[in-house]
């Protein structure tokens, strides 16, 4: 099977070359210290890691985790609803599923202004509620945690419902009516049969928000006004304005651990592979 | 839409590409320079010129430290040109090549972190301060009136690390280049006892939202403040009662840059006196050139923001350069404040 | 409840969850045309579409990101295509795994990883960054996207018609090449359409390996976008989301054909 070889050759490339090689060198500078005045010199230390177990840092930590957490919750509450009546509709199932989509395929970076746009002190919400009278001060909506909350939902959203979809797509409607037959209301047999039925496209959804919102780091200094700082932040601050190299290879190292060990947790179950 | 201009901005795209003038890579502060500087100099020397801004000396030094960034000259604040000389960052100045640099301000001749005027050529200086909208009553007018809680949300900080260190050390009664890891530390607590209280850490970015009304205090520099006084009448500035650092933004030609000749006749092009004038008028920023300062309006010239009189500037310090270990020690802080 | 009544939640829950989604993008795109730079409607106007076209630091971003998509995208689906049908045939765990690492991998990392080996290559080359090395971060990050689509559309195909026109005499890369590649071509069309979009978006790989020369759309909004708002960034985005969109519909289109 040589053509197989040789067609696999660039992606091999690829791999060694910019996949491989860049994460040995931030294992590398993982290990260094800090230059003088910035980036990685001798001598070897552990140091950076040790830094991370600082409960300053490990709050950073669970402050990711948390909010990674909140919008994955968010997000699984808000789309499966939505995921059902797509999969319950008699006709359009693609047009209702590519308007799902479509604000997710424009820039990511355009869906986190909107936000901004929307949430300033002279921003719509608040010129809005003001006109109205509700108010007589602007809100302080933006800059803080539940901006960022929404932001990672409104941006990760897309992801939780093709999953979900995907799954209750595929659901027996037989085993929905029989449920109805035994007497169960409608509520009743959503929780108590189409929910767990649909377990695997939970997961899958879950994780393919989980992960994106774990290493944030557009939403949160947009957003957030760069008082939110989480992993991924603390990794760009690093190594721009701080210079400390080997402190954000640390922290990228332990990002990447976090998100190895999550997959493979996920991946344990049977999934569909995706290559 | 205009589509003439449309199109002309596409033509000058497609000449960009096959662009054949000298080029020469500027870094500077933003709204650091008029309209007029860098095409006026383009026409006279028949260069190209990429003129790129930062807001703050980190974000400078971040692309600049690696010694491969492409630009050729930086604008540091006179405190960083100590640490970027030891890292082989700059190219030492050649005098023959400046013949305007009599024009400097006597105070700038010789200046203290610089005496022979080797590394950097003074451009512009500026004090920090505070400026506020004139609705808060009792005026600000110490850095410790920035901890009061009615200002929540509606402060803001500098997002740099001396400036906002400083502020802190100075409320507590210490040096602004203080060294001791004690008063260091403490300058860490109060700036985290503080930080609830603050809608972020800004720079210049901050003084559109003084503006609108957003922000009502900021620790900012005077020449930024001042650019926003003159878009909002019902802002002020003060210089706190406990003292404030003067900084000196000075030219410096990266080591990195090819084009050294070129550099310096852009360094002696901005030591013109009109060229200055030209500048300070657009930005309203204080100039260390003495030439141009002859040339400003008198309501400028006498402008207590920008050129403090005596008494204010007496209370006044030129920050130092900080050894090397207490260096790193304030850049760990300052990540840690900013994590907190 | 019964489940009439289900139906009808649902149905209105459906309308609330679309509007969600799609009324910040059109708020931004009506306020493009607003005169004022305030969120009160003054008068129509498209006097922000013209700043956007005569602010020449958007033009050129725009050229560059333009050159960076076209580049990368073109470079990373014929590796992918390749890479994609060498796995179909075998099957490779190590280069399946690294692929799915990839995807995963948080941007920011990918970024800063990227940033260190060009540093890294940079003290023995003195080069620079600049568009090349945003073009390698965007091969290096579009790679897996690519081999999951055509992966997927080879997988539609099946095996079959290859081993036939082996049977008939074909070699490997007859076989290949005239054949399975005739049919793969709408998902190399939708593979390349995606990767164009994802290049063209990306801000933050590009934010950490981008030069003196190299700012993209992306970084210029960015930078607008951290001084405050104003509506060129809403002209900018309205612009840049009809582009994606009609991107988007046409993949679409080619992917169902």
């Amino acid at each position: 099977m040589k053509l197989r070889r040789w067609f696999l050759l660039p992606a091999w490339v690829w791999m060694s070359a910019l996949f491989l090689a860049p994460l040995a060198i931030v294992l590398d500078y993982s290990f260094l210290s800090r230059g003088p005045y910035g980036g990685a010199a001798q001598p070897w230390t552990v140091e950076s890691y040790q830094r991370l177990f600082d409960p300053l840092y490990l709050t950073i930590l669970l402050r990711s985790f948390a909010m990674a957490l909140a919008a994955t919750a968010a997000c699984l509450v808000l789309a499966f609803p939505a995921a059902l009546f797509i999969a319950r509709a008699p006709r359009h199932k693609n047009l209702y599923l590519q308007l799902v989509m479509l604000p997710f395929w424009t820039s990511f970076l355009v869906r986190t202004y909107a936000w901004m746009f929307l949430l300033r002190d002279t921003g719509l919400i608040n010129t809005a509620l003001q006109a109205i009278g509700i108010v007589h001060h602007p809100l302080p909506l933006l800059y803080n945690d539940g901006a960022v909350l929404l932001g990672l939902v409104y941006g990760y959203l897309p992801f939780m419902v093709l999953p979900i979809y995907a799954t209750l797509e595929r659901l027996d409607p037989a085993l929905v009516e029989a449920a109805a037959d035994l007497g169960a209301r409608p509520f009743t047999a959503l929780m108590r049969v189409i929910v767990p039925l649909s377990k695997a496209g939970i997961v899958a959804g879950s994780v393919l928000v989980f992960i994106p919102c774990l290493g944030a780091y557009l939403t949160p200094d947009l957003l957030g006004g760069g008082r939110t700082v989480l992993v991924g932040n603390l990794v760009q601050n690093q190594f721009t304005t701080a210079r400390d190299w080997p402190f954000g290879s640390a922290a990228s190292i332990v990002l990447m651990a976090l998100v190895f060990a999550l997959l493979w947790g996920s991946l344990r179950r049977d999934s569909e592979p995706l290559l | 839409m205009n589509r003439r201009s449309f199109l002309a901005g596409l033509a000058g795209l497609a000449g960009c590409a096959r662009d054949k003038r000298p080029r020469l890579n500027v870094y500077n502060w933003s709204s650091y320079i008029a309209p007029e500087t860098i095409p006026s100099f383009e026409a006279e020397f028949g260069v190209r010129v990429r003129y790129g801004t930062y807001e703050s000396n980190e974000e400078m030094l971040a692309k600049v430290f690696t010694g491969n960034s492409g630009w050729d000259i930086a604008f540091p604040t006179h405190t960083r040109l100590q640490p970027m000389r030891e890292y082989g960052l700059l190219a030492p100045l050649n005098h023959e090549w400046l013949p305007h640099l009599a024009n400097l301000d006597t105070r700038f001749r010789a200046p203290v972190w610089d005496p022979e005027l080797r590394w950097g050529v003074p451009y512009m200086w500026n004090g920090t301060g505070i400026v506020y909208n004139r609705g808060v009553q009792p005026a600000p007018a110490r850095w410790s009136d920035l901890w009061d809680a009615r200002l929540k949300n509606r402060l803001t900080m500098l997002d740099d690390p001396e400036d906002m260190l400083g502020a802190c050390l100075k409320k507590l009664g210490y040096s602004f280049s203080a060294t001791d890891p004690r008063q260091l530390h403490a300058a860490e607590e109060a700036a985290i006892a503080q930080k609830p209280l603050l809608r972020a850490y800004l720079n210049a970015e901050v003084r559109d939202q003084l503006v609108s009304g957003d922000v009502l205090v900021a620790q900012l520099w005077s020449t930024t403040a001042q650019q926003a006084i003159d878009a909002a009448p019902n802002l002020a500035f003060a210089y706190p009662e406990e003292g404030f650092p003067f900084y000196c933004d000075c030219a410096v030609v990266l080591r990195e840059s090819g084009r050294v000749r070129l550099a310096h006749q852009f360094l002696d092009f901005l030591l013109r006196p009109k060229v200055s004038a030209q500048i300070v008028e657009a930005t309203k920023t204080a100039t260390a050139n003495g030439g141009a300062q002859d040339l400003l309006p008198e309501s400028v010239r006498t402008n207590p923001v920008l050129y403090p009189p005596a008494s204010t500037f007496d209370r006044g310090e030129w920050p130092k350069t900080l050894p090397a270990a207490t260096q790193r020690l304030r850049d760990r802080i300052w990540t840690e404040i900013k994590s907190a | 409840m019964n489940r009439w009544v289900m139906k009808r939640w649902l149905a209105a829950y459906a309308v609330a969850f679309y509007v969600f989604l799609h009324v910040p993008l059109l708020i931004l795109a009506v306020f493009s045309f607003n005169s004022s730079r305030f969120t009160v409607w003054e008068h129509f106007s498209l006097n922000w579409y013209r700043a956007v076209f005569n602010d020449p630091q958007i033009l050129e971003g725009t050229w560059n990101s333009v050159v960076i998509a076209l580049w990368s995208t073109t470079v990373s689906t014929l590796v992918g295509t390749l890479c994609a049908y060498g796995l179909w045939k075998r099957a490779s765990r190590f280069l399946t795994g690294g692929l799915y690492l990839s995807l995963v991998t948080p941007e920011i990392v990918t970024g800063v990883s990227l940033l260190a080996l060009f540093q890294w290559a940079f003290r023995w080359l003195h080069w620079q960054l600049g568009i090349y090395t945003v073009v390698l971060a965007h091969i290096a990050f579009l790679l897996p996207y690519v081999v999951i689509v055509v992966s997927a559309r080879l997988r539609t195909i099946g095996p079959m018609l290859e081993e036939a026109a082996m049977d008939l005499g074909a070699n490997e890369l007859q076989a290949f090449w005239r054949v399975t590649l005739p049919l793969l071509i709408p998902g190399l069309i939708a593979a390349a359409l995606l990767a164009l979009t994802v290049s063209f978006d990306d801000y933050v790989i590009t934010s950490m390996v981008a030069g003196v020369d190299s700012e993209t759309l992306p970084m210029v909004i960015y930078a607008m976008a951290r001084r405050g708002a104003s509506p060129v960034i809403n002209a900018i985005s309205a612009l840049i989301t009809v582009l994606f969109g009609v991107l988007i519909v046409v993949s679409e289109r080619v992917r169902e054909s």
